[in-house]
């Protein structure tokens, strides 16, 4: 219980740091890779979009990977920070994935000749949005928040367990999708001119994802705890 | 002590069940309309058919055992019968597990019936009979313990925010059932999609019932 105004003040005092870090690493992986890393041989400069598309695709898997992980310390610990993360970090994360859907669209018009293709990356994708809109509806649905936040917290867990199924059975279609970029056990296909704006690129998007996380939370603790004296304090004096 | 309570819920649910004819006929009935959609409203040629058939029956099996999940927990909600079951000292994992299993033997007994008077519709070949019937129990017995999870989460708040959260989950039967089933029409081995659903099952057991029972838990604090 005595945790929230701990974190507020915590939160509040770094946050200015984390968003100033965000961007500045966001800028120098954007304007190197767009601006001055060289064209593709084939494409020409219309993959330059992969400096958005990459990293909101890893983003939105791995956000839902951290929901799960938030949604055992919920379940288990009842843990209200915990909770609470969820919820904000599954806006961020369907916000991710419609970005990658869109992203992967305007690069496909040029390059595939097509706006949508039922590829299996494609279709996986689309599927994990359509999970993530489900939690934010059953968090919706359900007006006690503490509850919503244990409900959520379930259903990430399934999710987690579930996703890596879809995406193999999903597999099985021919895929017209370009292998991974990044693979943990290999060095990328691509050159490093390309590939280390990209990898700064994805770094500033944690930086980025983390900062707008912990300014909802502020948000959402505030909200939550209005009624609390803590809160009225801070706003009253 | 726990068998026999479990033996009680099953003989209560069943009973219930059997006495109210509509349960175990609307599934069966909403299988068979929705298949006949298909060839009137796509084409009734024969070979047009066979290709499609397996879609459609998968379609048809994921949109009944969807249909009928409401009925699981929300009337023992509504009468106030599951507050008994959950104050109760009896492990509420074992609740679930009979709930499913009676959910899923009034309705996934008559998606199998209904399913196997569909393929002669679609002119499937006898020789499927076997895929078939494997492959819609394991993805029925899936279907069901998803649609409790489903259902326990969205207590008495209406059908389709249970639709919207299982659909997305059932991607996987929906795709190993179609794979099944396209290539024993092929002649070619299956068992490979079979053993993959029935790990599926046997993982799900355990796991969904439990979070099934946290579900619902949320709903007695």
């Amino acid at each position: 219980m005595g945790s929230t105004p701990y974190f507020y003040r915590w939160s509040s005092s770094a946050l200015p740091w984390l968003f100033l870090i965000s961007f500045l690493v966001l800028v120098w992986g954007l304007v190197w890779g767009i601006g001055y890393s060289p064209s593709d041989y084939k494409q020409g400069d219309v993959y330059r979009i992969i400096y958005i598309h990459v990293p909101s695709a890893i983003l939105s898997q791995s956000i839902f990977i951290f929901m799960a992980v938030c949604g055992f310390i919920n379940l288990i610990w009842r843990a209200k920070i915990a909770g609470m993360l969820i919820k904000s970090a599954c806006n961020i994360g369907a916000t991710f994935a419609f970005l990658v859907l869109i992203t992967g669209s305007i690069w496909g018009k040029p390059t595939w000749g097509t706006w949508w293709v039922w590829d299996a990356r494609l279709t996986s994708t689309l599927i994990l949005f359509f999970i993530y809109l489900a939690i934010i509806g059953l968090h919706s649905s359900i007006d006690n928040k503490v509850k919503a936040d244990r409900a959520v917290s379930i259903l990430s867990i399934v999710g987690v367990g579930i996703i890596p199924i879809i995406k193999k059975s999903v597999d099985w279609w021919q895929t017209l999708h370009q292998p991974s970029t990044f693979k943990l056990t290999e060095s990328p296909s691509m050159s490093p001119e390309m590939y280390l704006p990209l990898l700064v690129c994805v770094l500033g998007f944690y930086f980025m994802f983390f900062s707008i996380l912990i300014l909802q939370l502020k948000a959402e603790v505030l909200i939550r705890e209005r009624e609390k004296n803590w809160v009225r304090n801070l706003f009253n004096t | 002590m726990t068998l026999l309570w479990l033996k009680l819920i099953i003989k209560r649910d069943l009973l219930i069940a059997f006495r109210r004819s509509a349960t175990f006929l609307m599934p069966f009935i909403f299988f068979l309309i929705v298949i006949t959609f298909f060839p009137i409203s796509l084409s009734p040629e024969r070979t047009f058919l066979l290709n499609i058939a397996p879609g459609i029956i998968w379609v048809a099996t994921l949109l009944s055992s969807l249909l009928a999940i409401e009925s699981i927990f929300n009337e023992d909600y509504m009468d106030g019968t599951l507050d008994h079951f959950f104050i109760d000292t009896e492990p509420s994992f074992m609740l679930i597990f009979a709930k499913v299993f009676c959910h899923w033997m009034v309705t996934g007994g008559p998606i199998l019936i209904a399913a196997l008077l569909a393929s002669i519709f679609l002119f499937l070949p006898l020789n499927i009979f076997v895929a078939l019937l494997v492959s819609l129990t394991l993805g029925t017995i899936f279907l069901s313990l998803l649609g409790a999870l489903g259902s326990a989460l969205s207590l008495g708040k209406g059908a389709i925010l249970t639709a919207v959260i299982v659909l997305p989950f059932s991607i996987p039967t929906l795709l190993f059932g179609t794979n099944v089933l396209n290539l024993a029409l092929d002649g070619q081995p299956y068992s490979g999609y079979l053993l993959l659903m029935g790990a599926m099952v046997s993982i799900g057991i355990p796991v969904l019932c439990l979070l099934t029972s946290e579900a619902i838990k949320l709903y007695y604090e």
